[in-house]
């Protein structure tokens, strides 16, 4: 990588920067009790980004690491930078970076390469057996245990050279009870960064359970209703909540396409009770790094403080664009592919609440718990999916309702937000903008007016 | 160092390590490899924002030994001592692994011939051709109006070799190439934004058309002005082919993937030969169209290409197999081992797809056979519905309850399409909808794994603002 950044080729750019990474994966998946898949997966391979006549990107990536490879691949990348410059209406300015020298290695109690194969087969199997020891209708169990072990380096003309050791851990349980035609699934997950020693606490068994009584107490519920509630929000739903309908507008190149929060800097976007951040730096949250992937610090971003917008999460581009210092959030999923702006773990600080004294203030509404993924736009509008609820009548909890959709406009929503949580926890979670992260959550349980999409009555 | 003298090595050296593997105490081995060149220009706001080239090459390898034990290792470090090591890495996790009693793969079989999966002019195209063609969607959205941007666009050519090989003696490669153009445009009036609206294309030929598709999401986005809400509604709904592509074919797959038959949670776990659907409704799996986007010689486990009917006039006449899944119901192999499979399935998207997973099963080409009558036809005859050209949300696997926000709807009343609506949610059982299809239309469109048509479904509750 040194070689090729000191190449004659490479002095065609106004910046070079070079990606290399060895990334190792284990998957161990078990159904029903049985083992189901055992994977290794052993991947490694450069990215190239350069930028030249100071507007135009180019990117190129390979699996072979040969110095004939990675010259070549340099070359298509400025091929491309050029093939599109002349098309390229503005300049691309770019926020200078003082270069840094680095190595980090996340934190670790029980390293994972310490836990031997079948510690870790283990695991998906205990998950399993929890869920079958729940009893009731269960059709289907099944868990998978995965783990990421990356060894990153980052090199650039700017003379940077940063090397991260990241290693992340993460298990999913998904099960279905079933009884006649009437279908009901639930699922959980737990991951974060570092070694072995989540399992000391989120103990696979346990969680195996307890996801698989809430798919049986489901088996007997009624579907929501369709309409605008109130609603009590658990954190695991309002991690979704958070990432999708906020994080998402909040991400400068989403934002300064137009629409959403763009146009609102310095203004009054959320209720007053809402202070949002992105951290890279959360110990055991699944996006932790020291730096982003174009050398920049990550760091703790205020992003909207007690209902104004602050910031955006930025590149280095974003940031130039609009006059700021980058935020630490370009993050490329690996070497394969170009950074984009990411959330690393974006959180929502705690408020004054205990989860009773938000069902308490309800008189009519919904406590929506459990979440099955989302989306959102670039306008904010959002749709994602809550695994189990429960009706709220006169501040109490009242009978079991089964999952369904919510959606919305994240500012409409989050302007309606008048109670927020005082216990935070750290969730897991997952993003698929054009690629593939990992990323954190810090959340507590909120209280809001939302659109729910049930097929039941009142 | 060329393409194909790359596979050529990549091919030998895989051939090496099955054949050591061979010589080994197993009881079947299988190689999957792959090498793809892609180039990608990106677009986002109307401008083109980065073009990749990207190389990606791989193996791997499915070891089963003795009491059917299964291991599975992958790499891209493609020399000769790594592509060894990780088949004997494959052996190793096989000795802790799984055991799957009713474990098949192909044997070797006669291939099928397909035809139009390789276009030499893809291979070809320069990157200024790429960056050319993402231009001219550009322009063309922007000519069709000027308060339209491009949000976010890609222009892709992908060309290269996938290749199987297993110890009962399959042995298979295949060249192939893939061209996809996607936009997804915006449009703003009167100071709102309209929600994003699509247009694609997948082909295995460099023809694409930029200028058609530039102007088609541009078209797309200024229909949805002026956006009014609606009242909740009950009653005739036109899903379009894209709407139809969102959550009911997801409905439609998990029903019909004999892997949920066989473990139980299908909705249809006990329904061949039985009426599933409505009379009009027929879908056919076709693995042997001609320059179909999801066509292919082989499955990703060997098994030679063929055509099924899945469901006849409302019958559920076939599940969709692969070659374990078959083993175990008895049933004939559909050829439905795929890689790429398009599920959302968190595991599946970190750790991978293509070389680097195992097969499962999902269709080739899902084709939903087109009716008589025209989309407008089937507007015309409506007195009061709603037209649902895409929609975002989700289908419950097993249940098949789907809800979603519209994203591309519209109100018809007497005959005629009235305004776009804003703000709205469709919900229901997807197995239900299925049952209320009374119009099929005549013209259809081609997404990744699926060839849809329009879909009329009565009795469909959306829910207004």
């Amino acid at each position: 990588m040194h070689k090729c950044l000191e190449s004659k080729k490479s002095s065609q750019a106004n910046l070079v920067q070079i990606r290399g990474q060895k990334r190792r994966m284990m998957v161990y998946a078990a159904r029903n009790g049985s083992p189901e898949e055992a994977r290794s997966i052993s991947l490694s391979g450069v990215g190239i980004r350069v930028l030249v006549d100071n507007k135009s990107w180019g990117f190129s990536s390979t699996n072979r690491l040969d110095q004939n490879a990675v010259d070549l691949t340099l070359e298509n990348g400025l091929k491309l930078a050029k093939a599109s410059s002349r098309l390229r209406k503005r300049a691309t300015p770019y926020e200078p970076c003082e270069p840094v020298t680095a190595d980090f290695l996340t934190p670790s109690r029980k390293p994972l390469d310490s836990a031997s194969i079948e510690e870790f087969a283990k695991i998906p199997l205990e998950a399993c057996s929890g869920a079958q020891d729940a009893k009731g209708h269960l059709a289907e169990a099944k868990a998978a245990c995965l783990s990421i072990e990356d060894d990153k380096y980052f090199v650039s003309s700017e003379g940077s050279c940063i090397h991260q050791q990241i290693t992340r851990l993460m298990l999913f349980v998904d099960v279905i009870a079933k009884i006649g035609s009437v279908i009901c699934p639930a699922s959980e997950n737990v991951g974060h960064s570092g070694g072995m020693e989540l399992f000391d606490e989120a103990l696979p068994y346990s969680i195996g359970k307890t996801v698989a009584e809430k798919a049986n107490r489901l088996l007997s519920a009624k579907a929501p209703p369709s309409g605008h509630f109130t609603v009590v929000v658990h954190p695991t739903l309002c991690a979704t909540l958070l990432h999708e309908a906020i994080g998402h507008p909040l991400e400068a190149d989403l934002a300064l396409s137009g629409g959403g929060f763009g146009s609102q800097f310095g203004k009054n976007v959320s209720s007053e009770l809402v202070t949002i951040f992105d951290d890279g730096n959360i110990a055991g949250g699944l996006g932790r790094f020291q730096f982003d992937d174009e050398g920049t610090e990550c760091k703790h971003t205020i992003l909207i403080e007690r209902g104004i917008l602050r910031s955006f999460m930025h590149d280095r581009t974003s940031a130039a664009l609009t006059g700021v210092c980058p935020t630490g959030n370009a993050h490329a999923w690996d070497y394969s592919v170009e950074p984009l702006i990411r959330q690393t773990n974006i959180g929502l600080e705690a408020g004054a609440y205990s989860l009773e004294e938000m069902i308490e203030g309800v008189k009519e509404g919904l406590f929506l718990d459990g979440t099955f993924g989302g989306q959102a736009d670039p306008s904010a509008d959002f749709t994602f999916g809550f695994q189990s609820a429960n009706w709220i009548r006169d501040g109490k909890i009242a009978e079991q309702l089964r999952g369904a959709n919510v959606s919305g406009n994240a500012i409409g929503v989050f302007k309606t937000i008048d109670a927020v949580g005082k216990d935070v926890v750290l969730r897991p979670g997952a993003c698929g903008k054009y690629q593939f992260a990992v990323q954190g959550r810090v959340v507590p349980a909120i209280r809001c007016r939302i659109m729910v999409g049930g097929t039941g009555g009142t | 160092m060329n393409i194909e003298s790359n596979w050529d090595r990549l091919s030998s050296t895989v051939h090496r390590a099955e054949e050591k593997l061979g010589r080994m105490n197993i009881a079947l081995a299988e190689a999957f490899y792959t090498n793809y060149e892609t180039t990608e220009v990106s677009i986002r706001n109307s401008e083109i924002l980065t073009q990749d080239r990207l190389q990606d090459s791989g193996v791997g390898f499915r070891v089963v030994l003795h009491g059917n034990k299964i291991g599975f290792a992958c790499t891209n470090s493609l020399n000769e001592r790594n592509i060894s090591e990780t088949a004997s890495k494959a052996f190793s996790i096989a000795n802790a692994g799984p055991k799957t009693p009713m474990f098949a793969l192909p044997d070797s079989q006669k291939p099928t011939s397909v035809y139009g999966l390789y276009d030499s002019r893809v291979e070809e195209m320069s990157l200024e051709d790429s960056v050319e063609i993402a231009a001219q969607a550009i322009e063309a959205a922007e000519r069709v109006d000027n308060r339209v941007t491009v949000k976010d666009g890609r222009v892709i050519f992908t060309y290269g070799h996938r290749g199987i090989l297993n110890t009962i003696g399959v042995d298979r490669e295949e060249r192939e190439t893939r061209a996809v153009i996607y936009l997804a445009a915006s449009g703003k009036h009167n100071d709102e934004v309209t929600s994003i609206c699509y247009a694609f294309d997948f082909t295995r030929r460099a023809n694409l058309q930029p200028q058609q598709i530039g102007e088609k999401a541009a078209r797309r986005a200024i229909a949805m002005f002026e956006p009014k809400a609606i009242r909740t509604f009950n009653g005739p709904v036109i899903f379009g082919p894209e709407a139809v592509s969102n959550q009911l074919f997801d409905v439609l797959i998990d029903a019909l993937s004999a892997d949920n038959v066989r473990s139980g949670h299908s909705a249809w776990s006990e329904k061949l030969g039985q009426s599933v659907a409505s009379g009009n409704l027929t879908v056919i799996d076709d693995a042997i169209l001609e320059g179909g986007f999801g066509s292919r010689s082989f499955d990703d486990e060997g098994c030679p290409s063929k055509k099924t009917c899945l469901i006849q006039d409302g019958k559920l006449e076939s599940l969709l197999h692969h070659a374990t899944s078959a083993k175990s119901l008895g049933a004939e192999n559909t050829g439905n081992a795929s890689r790429s499979s398009g599920e959302l399935d968190i595991v599946g998207m970190i750790a991978g797809r293509g070389y680097k997973t195992q097969p499962e099963i999902y269709p080739s080409n899902l084709m939903i056979q087109p009716g008589t009558e025209t989309r407008n036809d089937m507007v015309e005859d409506m007195k009061q519905g709603v037209l649902i050209d895409s929609m975002a949300g989700f289908a419950q696997k097993g249940s098949g309850v789907i809800s979603a926000q519209l994203s591309r709807a519209f109100h018809v009343e007497n005959g005629e399409i009235q305004f776009p609506i804003k703000g709205s949610m469709v919900m229901g059982v997807g197995f239900d909808w299925l049952k209320k299809i009374s119009s099929v239309s005549r013209e259809t469109e081609r997404f990744q794994n699926a060839i849809l048509p329009c879909l009329q479904v009565e009795d469909v509750k959306v829910v207004g603002s």
